[in-house]
């Protein structure tokens, strides 16, 4: 590819060497030790009904995070309606379940597979049509702009502006706080296996072969379009079960909820922050959004500003993330082989 | 004229030419022959400014050009005719060759002169230079290179993509601004067309000076009759 | 009817106007614009400052179009340097995230100082009437100023040097610099330019409407939608587009209603985009 020769076990994803452990326990292991850290999290905050109402958000997030980072950072399309997709997933949850009278479990499975469905066909709409990135990203964000228009348009099914309560779920579990936060802990859990055993799996060599090279991957036999459609379906899927979710847990919906200011931005910052490609990165960095957005709150719209002078500084010097890159300084103690540095693009 | 000592040059890291060193003087045709990935192309893109060097340098009418961008090189009186071409689609054969005096006006002297020795130009002086054949736009590319009045005219395959006979023409027309004094540098794979007009030459190979001499010298070498003249 | 496509083409021009900055930038440096609403905005907010400090309309316009110009070349120098520095897909790719976070970090100071501010040009005149239907003053001027300037670009691009050694940079920037063209200055300009396109979009479109400081991101997208339907690059295919665009969305309001026609509006983008990625009027690379 790259005429770089590979440590065995290793790959390049744009540009930096991640390692990709063959070792099954080892991924459960990390993901068990991080969801047993963040299940600590009640126990701090539980007692106030609106931090734990932010913690399920930031759970949330970082579902949606895990799930752009699948489409964008696996397979390089730029997804800019991650929010809508979750809102799919949400909004179609909410009406099956209570206009519909479809079974819960059953509205969430159906707006998920819709979530999916749009996603896979944005993604073989762009890869038809050879779109670069741009493009895809345009694509992407139109329909994430028809969606929000839609809903606030159509306001006798969706409630317009004002959104709708959603009655399905309300008086179980899923409206008491902590049981809530560790349902969407459940799910973050399922998002990162999901993305831990595809990145460990053929489809996961897929991916990396086309995101480092593309016409190298598609000369060593590797269906481009077809791995890129597999991401988008599967991201997809993760982002509506999750907004699908969040509406059953919080029992209300509107259209900031999935707006693309909203969610699309902030996951955006997330990754920024925790490093786009690797598997724990949106996790982590949605967790520290999520803090430093509460630390922050007394600054009202200055947030905006810091998030915005933050983006500019990890994208410009910290490639990777900043959690990746701290921890590649911690990684260089003797003896080990030393990071590499994140230069600049080849070309 | 032209003073190029010790350049080496390439592409991510690693060097395609390796100190080489040749001199144009004043009034001279110099060619730089050699094969296909000899180098010939990496080093006049260095040397013209459209590729940093990794070491060496450049001299030109006594002044250090040594790192000057493309566009300040061409200012100081040394125009490059790419093997590409890289014209200008969209605009007509006038645009293109407007263009090429910037940013001064176009002298309408220079201007007669170039519509002489390519008649075809002022034909098509309004057709978009997108749409015209192959030796048209060698044409094209070189007068709108004399556009900027330069003093030395450096070509990269002039020949590339151009039947024989145009090549030949091409040739010729490069001969007439030969007599008129013009320095040329010019690299090429097709040797004989080369030999014609030049006064001296040097011949690249991987990266390196293999040979140098005047024209008749290097005609009579028995290496370059054999690799590149085809006569065993 | 008639005045569903009037109020389209008044809309379609700013369409337009709008797209034609962004679409300059693109063509020219490969570099997409995300902050280029707040660009606008910032500059019908410094246009409304200056009024309010005395200043007469006119004067503070003009205020508003250099505020709009400096601004572009402050992004130039700072943080699109970087940018400059990765080729293709890389550089837009960085190019939309660190003007994303530009147009945050303007966005949030902007909302917090001026919260509820906005640049409303009351153009005073009785109403003109144009085939039969009554057209405010206002969208009248606006429409005027932006055929305006229509024509400058157009004189600008077709027949002054400048003008074709920067569309020579967008043909073929090699080539540019073979003719002693420096392809950073042009881009500096382009981008000043782009700035003062900005203001005047704002300008123009406080005449009609009031702008207020939360409208940039609605105009960066609608710009951004714009320029792709008209092909990236392609300075005749933005106002094509915009003015197809803005008919479009003012006929299908009148008769369908906002939120619907918006929609329409982005699914006839969405459509052309498909059928046809290099737009309109677009060069295929």
């Amino acid at each position: 590819m790259s005429g770089r020769a590979l440590a065995a076990g290793t790959s390049l994803v744009g540009g930096v060497e991640t390692r990709v452990s063959r070792s099954l326990p080892r991924l459960f292991g990390s993901i068990a030790a991080m969801a047993a850290l963040l299940a600590l999290v009640p126990l701090w905050v539980g007692d106030s009904r609106v931090r734990m109402g932010v913690a399920i958000l930031g759970l949330a997030f970082a579902c949606y995070a895990v799930g752009f980072n699948l489409i964008f950072g696996s397979t390089g399309q730029l997804f800019l309606c991650v929010g809508a997709l979750a809102g799919v997933g949400g909004y179609g949850t909410a009406l099956l379940a209570d206009r519909a009278g479809v079974p819960l479990v059953a509205a969430l499975i159906i707006s998920t597979l819709g979530a999916a469905l749009v996603g896979g066909l944005l993604s073989w709409v762009a890869v038809r049509r050879s779109l670069g990135v741009i493009f895809a990203g345009i694509i992407t964000l139109i329909f994430a702009l028809s969606f929000e228009n839609l809903v606030l348009g159509a306001s006798t099914l969706t409630g317009g502006d004002a959104g709708i309560q959603v009655s399905a779920g309300s008086g179980t579990f899923l409206r008491q706080r902590t049981a809530g936060y560790y349902v969407m802990l459940g799910l973050v859990v399922l998002c990162l296996v999901v993305h831990g055993l595809l990145r460990r799996s053929r489809v996961g060599w897929a991916f990396r072969a086309l995101r480092d090279d593309e016409v190298a991957a598609e000369l060593a036999g590797v269906d481009v379009s077809r791995y890129r459609v597999y991401a988008a379906l599967v991201g997809s899927a993760m982002l509506g079960l999750a907004g699908g979710a969040y509406a059953l847990i919080a029992g209300r919906v509107s259209p900031t909820t999935y707006g693309f200011a909203q969610v699309d931005v902030v996951v955006i910052v997330m990754l920024a922050f925790g490093g786009i490609g690797s598997l724990f990165g949106p996790v982590l960095g949605a967790v520290v959004f999520t803090i430093l957005d509460e630390l922050l709150i007394e600054l009202g719209q200055l947030r905006l500003l810091a998030y915005g002078a933050l983006i500019i500084v990890l994208f410009l010097w910290i490639r990777r993330g900043v959690i990746p890159t701290l921890a590649g300084l911690v990684r260089r103690t003797p003896g080990s082989p030393p990071a590499p540095a994140a230069g600049e693009e080849p070309g | 004229m032209l003073e190029v000592q010790g350049v080496s040059a390439g592409y991510q890291g690693s060097d395609v030419v390796r100190d080489v060193s040749f001199r144009v003087d004043e009034g001279e045709t110099v060619m730089i022959i050699g094969s296909n990935g000899a180098g010939k192309t990496t080093l006049f893109r260095a040397v013209c400014g459209l590729l940093p060097l990794s070491s060496g340098r450049v001299t030109f009418l006594g002044e250090d050009i040594t790192g000057l961008p493309a566009q300040k090189v061409v200012r100081r009186g040394l125009a490059f005719v790419p093997a590409e071409r890289h014209l200008f689609p969209q605009m007509t054969v006038e645009e293109n060759l407007v263009l090429g005096a910037y940013p001064d006006k176009p002298d309408s002297e220079v201007l007669e002169t170039v519509l002489e020795l390519f008649p075809r130009l002022g034909e098509r002086f309004r057709q978009l230079a997108g749409t015209m054949s192959g030796g048209e736009q060698q044409m094209l590319a070189v007068g709108r290179a004399l556009m900027s009045r330069p003093r030395l005219l450096v070509l990269d395959e002039p020949t590339t993509g151009l039947a024989p006979i145009v090549a030949r023409n091409a040739y010729a027309a490069l001969g007439r601004l030969q007599e008129q004094g013009l320095t040329i540098l010019v690299a090429e794979q097709q040797v004989p067309l080369a030999l014609a007009i030049s006064d001296r030459g040097y011949v690249l190979e991987n990266g390196a000076i293999g040979l140098a001499g005047t024209s008749s010298e290097l005609a009579s070498d028995p290496r370059v009759r054999s690799a590149y003249l085809g006569i065993a | 009817m008639t005045a569903s496509i009037l109020d389209g083409i008044v809309l379609g021009l700013q369409f337009g106007v709008l797209a034609a900055g962004l679409t300059l930038v693109y063509g020219l440096g490969g570099v997409l614009n995300l902050a280029y609403g707040q660009i606008a905005v910032v500059s019908g907010l410094i246009t409304l400052l200056t009024m309010e400090a005395g200043l007469p309309a006119v004067p503070a316009a003009l205020v508003g179009l250099v505020t709009g110009g400096v601004l572009g070349l402050v992004f130039d120098l700072t943080i699109l340097q970087p940018v400059y520095r990765r080729h293709g897909e890389a550089r837009v790719l960085l190019s939309l995230l660190l003007t994303l976070g530009a147009a945050f970090v303007i966005d949030g100071y902007l909302n917090w100082r001026y919260p509820l501010q906005g640049l409303n040009l009351r153009i005073t005149g009785d109403p003109l009437v144009i085939l039969g239907v009554r057209m405010r003053m206002g969208s009248v001027v606006a429409s005027g100023i932006t055929i305006v300037v229509i024509g400058v670009l157009f004189w600008l691009f077709r027949y002054t040097r400048l003008g074709r050694a920067i569309r020579s940079v967008i043909q073929d920037e090699e080539g540019s610099r073979l003719v002693g063209i420096d392809p950073q200055v042009m881009m500096r300009l382009i981008l000043v330019l782009s700035g003062v396109l900005a203001a005047i979009v704002a300008i123009t479109r406080s005449m009609v409407a009031p702008v207020n400081v939360r409208a940039g991101f609605s105009l960066t997208v609608l710009g951004l939608i714009v320029t792709v339907v008209g092909g990236l690059g392609s300075i005749p295919g933005a106002f094509l587009a915009g003015l197809v665009l803005g008919i479009i969305n003012s006929v299908a309001s009148s008769y369908i209603g906002t939120f619907l026609s918006l929609i329409i509006l982005l699914v006839a983008a969405a459509i052309t985009i498909v059928i046809r990625p290099a737009g309109l009027l677009g060069v295929r690379e």
